[in-house]
């Protein structure tokens, strides 16, 4: 049986998929997979595994700045240059 | 943020929008659901020996020496009954969901009690009270609001574990049959997600064995789960199915009310009539928040999303004001 990590695991691991990212940050799932497929939030993919992981630390910071600008008045294409990606 | 069991997590999300002091069918099936979530909460747990294809209830488990309020109002029901407590998942699953309304009843307060205390969730002023004929009548309604950011958080990891490619937990594979069970898939995904959501359901069937096990299971009642929308629903899945797989059929049971809430001024522009709707909403207690304006606004009233379009009822003289109307993902 494969078990859903408590929060105390999750907070202690290196990296997370995108369903614990949405428990960590509350945000909503087509949001994360937007900003994935934006390239604003960087993840790996083993080769073996379909599952993309996510840098905690590094990811929920992103998030958590993304929601700030979002709420400040930026536009996405302001947000990714805010990123330094280009749009 | 505290970790939830899989029983308190569903039925956070099967509770929410309920008549909290009627039995209505809606809720009796989702009380009944909730029951099933209990068991197989005990059975992820290992809370059962299994030998034979039987499943036997674990001693402390079954001594009711357990902390939790809500699994001891399903257990002993279930062993108190004179043939023994053994068998195998689907016969404790179909026992845990035929309690008698008075066991569901004191289930439901077990339930409820357990997740107020964790403020998880509330009783607010039914939705339905808002409605012209109900204000004006002064009728009492109450119903559950789940915690908002709670309700999110549980109901967008599923839909991120069952949409997104990949690894799939027990929970999770739990939920979905929750989910289909008490007629709520449709308040989660799309018509779209749906079908991926079918697709999901087949790989883990062949795959996982929980998920073989759990998913040709039925608890639901035909009757109380609006058959026409399941066989509505039944062509268009079958155009999916391949070959040696099965077709799950989401039966959908309505949960949201339509509600028609009077405006004050005659002619109203479009904001002056979403202020009325809003002050009307949240002298009710409310959490409102505006999704989308225009002469048809989209708002979110605690956890539910409505569409607000101007409407008038014939009384001795019309009566001007804005029908809700609930709104599925599409």
């Amino acid at each position: 049986m494969s078990r859903q990590r408590s929060m105390e695991s999750i907070l202690s691991s290196e990296f997370v998929s995108i369903g614990e990212l949405v428990r960590l940050t509350d945000s909503r799932y087509s949001t994360l997979k937007f900003y994935t497929e934006e390239g604003m939030l960087p993840f790996e993919q083993a080769e073996e595994n379909l599952t993309r992981r996510y840098n905690r630390e590094e990811t929920v910071t992103r998030i958590l700045l993304i929601k700030k600008m979002k709420a400040d008045g930026l536009s996405i294409p302001q947000i990714k240059e805010a990123l330094n990606m280009d749009t | 943020m505290t970790d939830l069991k899989l029983a308190q997590s569903f039925s956070m999300m099967a509770l929410n929008g309920q008549s909290s002091i009627h039995m209505t069918t809606v809720k009796k099936v989702a009380l009944r659901s909730m029951a099933a979530a209990v068991i197989l909460e005990v059975y992820l747990d290992s809370g059962f020996t299994e030998a034979e294809d039987k499943l036997t209830l674990h001693k402390d488990i079954r001594d009711a020496s357990h902390p939790t309020l809500y699994r001891e109002a399903v257990i002993q029901s279930l062993i108190h009954k004179k043939d023994g407590a053994q068998g195998d998942l689907r016969w404790w699953l179909k026992r845990a969901s035929n309690l008698s309304n008075k066991k569901l009843k004191k289930f439901e307060h077990a339930m409820s009690d357990s997740l107020k205390e964790l403020s998880l969730l509330e009783e607010i002023p039914g939705l339905l009270g808002c409605d012209l004929y109900y204000d004006s009548a002064g009728v009492e309604m109450k119903d559950y609001r789940s915690n908002i950011d709670a309700y999110t958080r549980v109901s967008e990891n599923i839909r991120a574990e069952i949409l997104e490619d990949g690894f799939v937990t027990d929970e999770i594979i739990c939920m979905l049959w929750l989910l289909r069970e008490s007629g709520c898939m449709h308040d989660f995904f799309s018509r779209s997600e749906l079908e991926k959501v079918n697709a999901r359901m087949n790989e883990l069937y062949q795959s996982a064995l929980l998920a073989k096990a759990l998913f040709p299971i039925q608890i639901h009642h035909g009757i109380e789960l609006g058959i026409k929308q399941f066989l509505h629903l039944k062509t268009r899945f079958v155009k999916t199915s391949i070959g040696s797989t099965i077709n799950f059929f989401f039966p959908m049971l309505e949960r949201s009310k339509a509600v028609f809430i009077e405006t004050e001024a005659w002619f109203s522009n479009p904001n002056q009539r979403l202020n009325d709707v809003i002050t009307r909403l949240e002298s009710y207690g409310h959490e409102v928040k505006v999704i989308e304006k225009g002469s048809f606004s989209t708002i979110k009233i605690d956890n539910l999303v409505y569409d607000a379009m101007p409407h008038y009822v014939m009384m001795k003289v019309p009566i001007q004001g804005v029908r809700l109307m609930p709104k599925r993902p599409l």
